[in-house]
């Protein structure tokens, strides 16, 4: 779809305000009522879901150029998706996610991309990571002296993808390290991609970089077909995403797990057992490409209809995409599955979490913006008593690790595979 | 039309730069669609509001009355709003400027005197969860848990499910600050005297009725800061349980609450069986709520809501289903009402109550509606107000017409004819929804205790139809002709229609004095131009604030 053809959501957008708020039904507090780090951090209207419905039809309508400030508005969103859930509580007829990153990609087809964006664009190209600076000849020392499968010589029931935070980034490196020798551990028929292995290009898609992300997803599709590849597994939750999702989407049929998913299997199969206690209280923290933006792809093709004169439904039935089954509770049964362990619930959890600031390049592209979004998570962390703050994805875990609450305070970062092998 | 830089840079070392702006990508989004939310006077293809000069968000009281001082120094109008839903929150005029309050935010609870101090952004779902930590909630208006308490209270009404049992926010309103329109800052009620909150008439200046008016003042009177607004008792848990699957929350309350549809044979049943609620102070709320989605389709909606894997596009397929057409039927004429119990006695007692009622007015309980997982949903739905933007589910926007408020007996003795009414333009144009006429939907009462009923119709259309725009417009147009013709008072759906005119500006205070002149009370409004006289000599409201220059007050009526 272009941005023009979003046109009748702009006009379909109500103004009710809902997208800047968790839904209201899960409010418990005013201090953490709200959803949107856009608009949080930057004040204006116009950078929640309703203003960049409105700016974008300013621009489709052409009563608008582009001002520094409107690229600004534009590419500081998260691409978070807690707008498209807030708004789905009650819309069927809104894609509001859809619209922001349409709206980014008709920026950067209009040339309005900020530079630390082109030079991801280029590491992409050049050494297929969007990490600047890192190298394709670096990206398997993670594994070096591990012995798994290589898949460009053999086969292997699961492909570990690690992604490239967990890659390149030595203080993360060893998660992967530990989650790859567990699943050998475990008997699993795991291997590496070796040459396959590159980035997912995800973050592209999320910063409106539409052609170079189907650019390099379809040829990543290509060698992952070559190698024969039955299923991925990935512990970072934005590979997870572009896999499951838009991969899926270009017609990739490749089974894809999150590592957590595989681990709940590996527990209830009794292939995981826990010796030692961990007597701490955590927080889990849903990533939003695992969590409400991780539903499985369904394909559709259709058109919309009016039916009793002005009642708008899509022909055939339209997938919708509102959060409601992402992947929630394999992590929490895994944590409740640790002997010791508490689980302490934050106020915004599950399709209505807070989005640690990483997404849609921001780690990258804002750090102030990105490191505020992840302070704020850590607050609310830290509210409910919590000792640690746990996730699934390499971005949250650096994000939320470098910043710190409101009241200058850190907080433990785990990723989930840390605590099971300290409990084993 | 901009700030010059001098002017631009005065503002700005009020606020500061990172809350200021005049960018067109900004200023852009602070504009309404009267296609869309026009609230009461449109529904007008191909327009909007005006864009304003700068934005600007103050962060205390002392930066507001800074700006508004500022702007009677320059004389540029300024407006200030909310949460931004409706068209009255957006300035009326080329040199004005907009204030945005989601910077002032701050929630003080005051248990003693059972009421809670709060500033302008803060919205239902913000104060009720804040409150209900103490056993206590507060009244939401029927727009719904987004919008700004301040603003209800101050801007517009403020009445919904709760109030006939809370009062409506002018009710429950006590003492308020308020940077009036010439910028000096006016404490009211005890806030004034330096006695706290609790009392909005005094000791200290009473003067609340200049700023709420009947409908408020819509922003057009200077920058309410904060405000007490009166809590009531709320006997359940300290955090609403919210269960379920996206979208089909539903709250799993203690046995003290239930939500019950009541339905009738007859509009008389209906009727009386409202006063008997009144009476006995039966209900904590009471809403005719889902009829908004029409009487053939409610039960039919209701499915998709409570499903998480339904869609709009089952509609068709729940429709020809006769269990579902039995249901709809069951509750054609009904209400929605939820009891809440303060003891186990309580609780029987006025389920006792309810009996009593149903066997009086011949009424029943809906079945449907008694599933355990609708009930629940009910109960969320009412009690938070949060998914108020389903007014607009059906195809992207609606208005509310009819309004057939005047005397319960005497509405409710035409709402048949008026349903009518609606399903024959339905059923021969295009422009709405087809949704069964009947789609009447509005509060027990706008007072507490009941009394003042307030009704709409939803009239659903598609803002991104012209077509449909301008054929919702004109059912409107004809709706009124008929209130008209039955002397029922003014549409609805065209209240507001001398407040902003189709293009989204002001209109001149020509045409207020031409249709204020010719009212059976003008003496009211040119009351209103001496207020406006007194507090805002500069005139930076615009025309939501309804005046009549004194000079043309008819001479037999001087
Ligand atoms: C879909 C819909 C349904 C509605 N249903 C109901 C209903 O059932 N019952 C009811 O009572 N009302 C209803 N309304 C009207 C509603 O109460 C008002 O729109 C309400 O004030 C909105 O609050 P808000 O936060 O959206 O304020 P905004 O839309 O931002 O502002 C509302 C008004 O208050 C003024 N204002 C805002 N902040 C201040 C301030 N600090 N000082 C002075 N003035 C201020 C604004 O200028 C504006 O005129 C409905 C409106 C809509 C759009
Ligand atoms: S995007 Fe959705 S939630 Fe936001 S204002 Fe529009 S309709 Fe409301
Ligand atoms: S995707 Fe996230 S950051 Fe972007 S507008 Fe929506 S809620 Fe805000």
């Amino acid at each position: 779809m272009a941005l023009k053809d979003f046109l009748p959501q702009m006009y379909r957008c109500s103004s009710c305000a809902n997208c800047k708020f968790i839904p209201f039904d899960k409010v418990q507090s005013a201090r953490f009522s709200e959803n949107c780090p856009s608009i949080c951090y930057f004040s204006f209207h116009s950078y929640a879901a309703r203003g960049r419905y409105q700016l974008a039809k300013a621009l489709v309508e052409e009563r608008l150029e582009f001002t520094d400030n409107i690229v600004d508005v534009i590419h500081n969103c998260t691409s978070c998706g807690a707008c498209d859930v807030a708004c789905k509580v009650c819309r069927y007829n809104l894609d509001v996610l859809d619209h922001n990153l349409e709206l980014k990609a008709y920026a950067v087809e209009k040339g309005h991309a900020y530079p630390r964006q082109k030079e991801m664009i280029g590491s992409l190209k050049s050494e297929q990571t969007m990490i600047p600076g890192m190298k394709k000849k670096d990206r398997a020392g993670w594994a070096d002296g591990l012995k798994a499968k290589d898949l460009s010589k053999e086969k292997a029931e699961v492909a570990f993808f690690a992604g490239c935070k967990y890659s390149y980034d030595p203080e993360l490196q060893k998660i992967a390290r530990a989650d790859l020798e567990l699943l050998l551990k475990c008997g699993v028929d795991a291997g590496l991609l070796g040459a396959a292995d590159n980035c997912c290009a995800g973050r592209a898609y999320q910063m409106g970089f539409f052609d170079d992300f189907r650019d390099r997803a379809e040829k990543n599709i290509r060698a992952f077909e070559a190698a024969g590849v039955k299923t991925i597994v990935t512990p970072c939750s934005d590979c997870y995403h572009a896999f499951k999702r838009l991969y899926a989407k270009l017609g990739m049929d490749i089974k894809v797990m999150h590592f957590v998913e595989y681990l709940e299997s590996l527990i209830n199969d009794g292939r995981i057992k826990f010796t030692k206690q961990l007597p701490m209280t955590v927080t889990y923290h849903d990533p939003c490409h695992l969590g409400r933006l991780g539903e499985p792809y369904i394909p559709w093709e259709g058109k919309d209809k009016k039916i009793l004169n002005q009642v708008l439904v899509y022909e055939p039935r339209k997938p919708r995409y509102n959060g409601a089954y992402g992947i929630y509770d394999a992590p929490r049964n895994i944590l409740r599955s640790i002997p010791g362990l508490r689980l302490a619930e934050m106020e915004r959890i599950r399709e209505y979490s807070w989005c640690c600031g990483a997404g849609g390049g921001i780690s990258e592209t804002n750090p102030d913006f990105s490191s505020w979004t992840a302070g704020e998570r850590i607050t609310e962390a830290l509210s409910t008593g919590a000792e640690a703050i746990v996730t699934a994805c390499p971005w949250c875990e650096s994000n939320l690790r470098s910043s710190q609450a409101e009241d200058g305070r850190k907080l433990p970062v785990f990723d989930i595979a840390e605590l099971v092998l300290k409990a084993l | 039309m901009k700030l010059s830089p001098e002017i631009y840079k005065e503002f700005e070392e009020i606020v500061g730069p990172r809350y200021i702006s005049q960018d067109p990508g900004v200023l852009e989004t602070y504009r309404c669609m009267p296609a869309q939310s026009s609230a009461h006077y449109g529904p007008y293809w191909d327009h909007m509001t005006p864009t304003p000069m700068a934005v600007i968000l103050p962060g205390c009281t002392e930066e507001v009355q800074g700006i508004v001082r500022l702007c009677n120094k320059y004389k540029i109008k300024f407006k200030a709003g909310g949460s931004f839903w409706g068209a009255m929150a957006y300035i009326g005029s080329d040199y004005s400027i907009q204030l945005d309050m989601r910077r002032m935010r701050k929630i003080e609870i005051d248990v003693k005197n059972q009421l809670a101090i709060i500033d302008p952004y803060v919205n239902g779902a913000m104060l009720q969860s804040e409150a209900m930590k103490y056993g206590f909630s507060c009244n939401i208006p029927g727009v719904g848990c987004s919008s700004s308490i301040v603003a209800s209270a101050s801007g517009w009404g403020g009445v919904g499910p709760s109030t006939v049992c809370s009062g409506g926010h002018k009710e429950n309103l006590c003492a308020l600050e308020w940077v009036l329109p010439n910028g000096e800052l006016l404490r009211t009620g005890t806030a004034g005297s330096g006695d706290g909150w609790f009392c909005g008439e005094g000791p200290g200046p009473s003067t609340r009725a200049f700023l709420t008016a009947s409908m408020g003042v819509c922003g057009e009177m200077g920058v309410v800061t904060k405000m007490a607004m009166r809590l009531y008792p709320w006997p359940g848990p300290a955090v609403l349980p919210s269960t379920g699957t996206v979208p089909a929350y539903k709250a799993a309350l203690p046995d003290n609450f239930r939500c019950y549809t009541v339905c009738f044979p007859s509009w008389d049943m209906w009727a009386k069986a409202l006063t008997m609620c009144y009476d006995s102070d039966l209900v904590y709320l009471g809403h005719r709520q889902f009829n908004m989605f029409g009487r053939d389709l409610k039960g039919a909606m209701i499915r998709i809501l409570t499903d998480p894997d339904k869609q709009l596009c089952d509609l068709e397929e729940l429709l020809s289903d006769p269990e579902v057409k039995r249901q709809t039927e069951e509750m054609k004429l009904e209400f929605q009402i939820v009891l809440a119990g303060y003891t186990k006695r309580d609780m029987e007692l006025k389920e006792a109550i309810l009996q009593e009622i149903l066997k009086e007015c011949d009424a029943w309980l809906s079945s449907m509606m008694l599933e355990p997982d609708i009930e629940n949903w009910a109960l969320l739905y009412l009690i938070r107000l949060g998914h108020k933007n389903l007014n607009y589910v059906m195809c992207g926007s609606y208005e509310g017409n009819f309004g057939l408020n005047p005397n319960l007996w005497v509405s409710a003795s035409y709402m048949e004819e008026a349903a009518a009414f609606k399903k024959q333009w339905e059923d021969t144009h295009t422009s709405i929804v087809k949704n069964g006429g009947d789609s009447e939907m509005g509060s027990f009462s706008f007072t507490g205790g009941g009394g003042a009923v307030g009704w709409e119709f939803f009239v659903d259309f598609d803002a991104y139809d012209k077509d449909s725009v301008t054929g919702a417009c004109d059912f409107i147009d004809e709706t009124e002709k008929w209130m008209a013709e039955r002397h029922l008072g003014g549409d609805m759906g065209r209240s507001n229609k001398y407040l902003r005119q189709p293009n989204g500006y002001d209109w001149p205070q020509e045409k207020h004095n031409e249709l204020f002149s010719k009212v059976p009370q003008p003496h009211v409004f040119a009351y209103q131009w001496k207020v406006r006289e007194a507090i805002n000599p500069n005139l930076l409201g615009g025309s939501y604030y309804r005046t009549l220059d004194p000079e043309m007050i008819p001479e037999n009526k001087r």
